[in-house]
């Protein structure tokens, strides 16, 4: 996979995520993009029980309690699943892995109403791939990604110049900074594992606000 | 960050449930050419295959009396090959007629920093071997004629010693639940074996 960004846009002042969608998309067909098919990113939250930690009887109070496990699944990806801790390791496996959390029940319960996922349309130009996907909990749509894939390109630092005017190219004053993840390979080589990271941080970031965020000054 | 209301609602997967059947056995070092050489007769023609793996058991304790068990092996001979991550269940106690052991079991291939993400779950090792031997194949039949070794310093895998002088003999196959064709083929497979070896259904509780 080549170096990627993911990132949220804001909904257009006055209209709805859905109109929204569909201005980015316009502009993106108007610079020559077309069509690829669709795309998906979903991700499910799992709490460790906190009462599996310590002996029978006391809950412990050690740095491990309450931690949280993402597992993820991204279209691009269909015969793999992610698991993630936030600030830990990225574990890539195959799909296996949701048989293996169904049987792992006991100890890690699944958040309550914590399913999310982005879903849209896939856009080839030239070595660009640009995914934009409405984010939904359940029914609401809760925001705006977008994601931008550089095909040619694995080392960051190489190409984030690049990327950059080509996000400013579409998405003009909210493009984004450059991800943290880019900072985190000490020998710099972006891997999927990466764009699942940047996507978990969106989704956080997303499930946090209360309503869908606004460009403009409230 | 406060974290997200938790339920009991478990999610369901989807997927058929995969059963292993299992049949033991073991020979002594010196009989282990005799016995090579009658699974390349009866097994399916390829290059013969030997392998090198090295696995690490987690164990996670939770309420539940006993910790879930769950198996990392990683092949020390083949560079790149992903490492296989393996959750067996209790034994199907059921028809005391049906020829071998079955247990549900899942089977995941992962990327390198297995260890590192199983012990951020929770999982501590339990212990670990280094196993070295020949693998054969008859249709889905699997057939793994190994040697345990004991590794010496934890997390070293270049001192071991072997834990026996003999060969662990296996034959197993993966199928969905219920087939018991599966286990009268192993059956009538392990009676091609008699007399270098003797496979049969080994009961793990009754050796504890």
């Amino acid at each position: 996979m080549g170096v990627t960004c993911v990132s949220q846009m804001p909904v257009a002042e006055g209209k709805s995520v859905q109109q929204t969608v569909e201005l980015l998309t316009r502009k993106l067909e108007m610079l020559g993009a077309e069509k690829q098919g669709t795309f998906c990113v979903d991700c499910e939250t799992y709490h460790t029980a906190a009462a599996t930690l310590g002996s029978q009887g006391r809950l412990s109070l050690a740095g491990q309690a309450g931690k949280l496990m993402y597992v993820m699944h991204n279209s691009e990806y269909p015969l793999s699943c992610f698991a993630l801790f936030e600030n830990g390791p990225c574990l890539i496996a195959d799909t296996n892995f949701d048989v293996l959390m169904v049987k792992l029940k006991g100890f890690f319960q699944s958040a309550k109403a914590s399913k999310i996922e982005t879903r849209g349309t896939r856009y080839q130009y030239c070595d660009f791939l640009v995914k934009v996907g409405t984010v939904a909990m359940g029914p609401s749509a809760r925001g705006i990604s977008v994601e931008v894939e550089y095909g040619p390109c694995v080392v960051a630092s190489d190409c984030w110049s690049l990327l950059l005017e080509f996000l400013q190219s579409f998405l003009g004053s909210h493009t984004p900074a450059a991800p943290a993840v880019f900072g985190n390979r000490h020998d710099g080589v972006y891997g999927p594992a990466d764009t699942m990271v940047q996507y978990m941080e969106l989704f956080n970031k997303i499930r946090k606000q209360q309503q869908v965020p606004v460009a403009g000054i409230r | 960050m406060e974290a997200p209301p938790v339920t009991m609602m478990p999610v369901t997967g989807g997927t058929v449930n995969m059963m292993e059947y299992l049949l033991q056995g073991s020979v002594l070092d010196h009989s282990l050419e005799s016995l090579i050489h009658r699974l390349r007769g009866l097994c399916d023609n390829m290059e013969p295959e030997t392998f090198l793996d090295h696995e690490m058991v987690f164990l996670l304790k939770g309420q539940q009396a006993s910790p879930f068990v769950l198996r990392a092996r990683r092949s020390m001979d083949r560079a790149g090959a992903p490492w296989h991550l393996r959750y067996l269940g209790q034994p199907e106690m059921g028809d005391k007629n049906r020829h071998a052991l079955v247990r549900n079991c899942v089977d995941i291939a992962t990327s390198e920093n297995l260890t590192d993400f199983l012990m951020e779950m929770g999982f501590r090792m339990d212990h670990e071997f280094v196993a070295k031997g020949h693998l054969f194949r008859k249709g889905i039949m699997k057939i793994m004629v190994y040697k345990i070794f004991r590794i010496l310093v934890p997390g070293n895998t270049d001192s071991t010693e072997a834990l026996s002088l003999s060969y662990l003999v296996e034959l197993s196959v993966v199928a969905p639940g219920g087939q018991d064709m599966v286990s009268d083929d192993m059956r009538n497979f392990a009676e091609q074996l008699k007399p270098l070896v003797h496979l049969e259904k080994i009961d793990p509780k009754r050796l504890m």
